[in-house]
């Protein structure tokens, strides 16, 4: 778990410029800084915590975002990140359909507080697909790492497609056509969540691999 | 002749979009058209400067004479006129954003927007359409509309920005009741998550509310422990002198 927020935090620093420059177009020019401040302190905080089990330090991991990134996204992702360490629970590990499960709780946080549907070019249009793309590998009995392959390839699907997508939630709605022919920060960040969850399933399989 | 202004129109939506400019093809497609008719009208279009044409590329964009007309709408506008100084005071004391809307059917249009002026990068909101029912701007001014409109309007479609957005007709009267008794509006993450807004009428010679000023900011310094009394105080003493710029009597200012 603590791989994946490092993994998540790299992957944050090394696309900072690209989210801010996305956001310059319909939004604040915030959103990669602010998601990189947030997921620093939100990684120093997961490093402290090695000993907790996985689902309690993703749920400390969202409160730290929660009030450390700020705007909308602070909110959005803190919420969803902490939803998804209280579906996985107080236990050492978690197997595949766990993950799952607590995707989709993660998610359903995120809809709930920002009322937004797929097509409204948010957050939801990458996250969505990309938990579909999990569950269709899960289902078809692919590995978790090539289900995860899956899932990272509907998120950047999902983002591709909110380019034609007017947006019709968040700050990015006030420009109304306007918001049409620009990809959307949130939907981009929210493929980076996928990404870096394939990266650090592929050093887990690689640790264990080394181990037997 | 009716046919084709509604054809013209349709052209400069479709240039309006974010596209960075379409050709004659392009938009015979979108809109259904045949070539020859669009290209008819993309020229006279072209000669009164609405749209103008990318030599190089071939491709049409939204033309000057545009902003022109956008300017002299929003400048006949007395609410807006007025404002200006009021709003950049406003923005001014408190250092956060100010919005000045008016209701334009069931959405609050935003006639002038004032940077928090803080030198960071911000979107101008000019223009923006919100749900009357999900910004502190259209409560504050619908609390004070007449009983029919408020009505009205309750009955109508309330749209949901957010998780937050009130869109039960009951509450939403009872929080109407709140507004009209407290002078002032809140909105807590009802457009936007992570955003809020305290917003007060501004009244005509009348007495009728003929729009809204209002500070707009991050929810955690404008509602943090409750409303920002700084803010609200500044809110409402910075709408009671846009009302008397606007014809209101003390009194109606006042009272409302």
């Amino acid at each position: 778990m603590i791989s994946w927020v490092e993994e998540l935090a790299t992957e944050v620093r090394e696309h900072r410029d690209y989210l801010t420059q996305l956001d310059a177009a319909i939004g604040d020019a915030d959103h990669g800084i602010n998601m990189d401040r947030g997921l620093t302190a939100a990684l120093a905080k997961a490093r402290e915590m090695q000993a907790e089990p996985p689902g309690t330090v993703l749920e400390a991991v969202g409160l730290e975002l929660v009030y450390t990134v700020g705007g909308a996204a602070g909110p959005l992702y803190g919420t969803g990140l902490r939803d998804m360490g209280r579906s996985l629970g107080d236990g050492p590990t978690f197997d595949p359909e766990d993950l799952l499960k607590a995707l989709r709780a993660g998610l359903a946080a995120i809809q709930s507080m920002g009322a937004a549907a797929e097509g409204d070019k948010t957050i939801v249009d990458a996250f969505s697909p990309a938990l579909a793309g999990l569950e269709r590998g899960l289902r078809a009995g692919d590995p978790l790492l090539v289900a995860l392959g899956r899932a990272r390839r509907a998120a950047e699907e999902g983002v591709r497609a909110t380019v034609a997508m007017q947006a019709r939630k968040g700050r990015a709605s006030y420009l109304g056509p306007r918001s049409v022919g620009h990809q959307d920060p949130g939907a981009t960040s929210a493929a980076l969540l996928f990404s870096s969850l394939e990266r650090a399933a592929d050093v887990a399989v690689r640790t264990l691999g080394a181990e037997s | 002749m009716i046919q084709s202004v509604r054809r013209a129109s349709r052209i400069l939506r479709e240039l309006g979009t974010g596209s960075p400019g379409l050709g004659v093809t392009e938009l015979a497609d979108r809109l259904g058209l045949a070539k020859a008719t669009v290209y008819g009208l993309l020229r006279a279009l072209e000669a009164e400067e609405l749209v103008e044409r990318d030599a190089e590329a071939g491709k049409y964009r939204l033309g000057p004479a545009l902003l022109q007309l956008g300017n002299a709408f929003l400048d006949n506008h007395e609410l807006r006129a007025r404002s200006l100084l009021w709003a950049e005071s406003l923005a001014g004391r408190v250092v956060e954003a100010v919005r000045v809307g008016v209701l334009n059917g069931t959405s609050v249009l935003i006639v002038h927007h004032v940077f928090r002026p803080d030198n960071s990068v911000q979107i101008l909101e000019v223009g923006a359409s919100i749900p009357w029912n999900a910004c502190a701007l259209g409560k504050a001014i619908v609390a004070h509309v007449d009983a029919g409109r408020r009505e009205e309007l309750l009955a109508g479609e309330l749209p949901r920005l957010t998780g937050r957005t009130i869109v039960d007709p009951l509450a939403l009267g009872a929080a109407l009741d709140e507004v009209a008794v407290d002078g002032v509006a809140l909105e807590d993450q009802e457009a936007i998550v992570g955003e809020a807004e305290v917003a007060a009428p501004v009244f005509d010679h009348l007495g009728s509310p003929v729009g809204a000023i209002g500070v707009a900011g991050p929810v955690e310094r404008l509602l943090n422990d409750g409303p920002s009394k700084e803010v609200v105080g500044a809110v409402k003493e910075i709408a009671r002198s846009l009302s008397r710029d606007m014809g209101a009597g003390r009194f109606i200012a006042r009272v409302r």
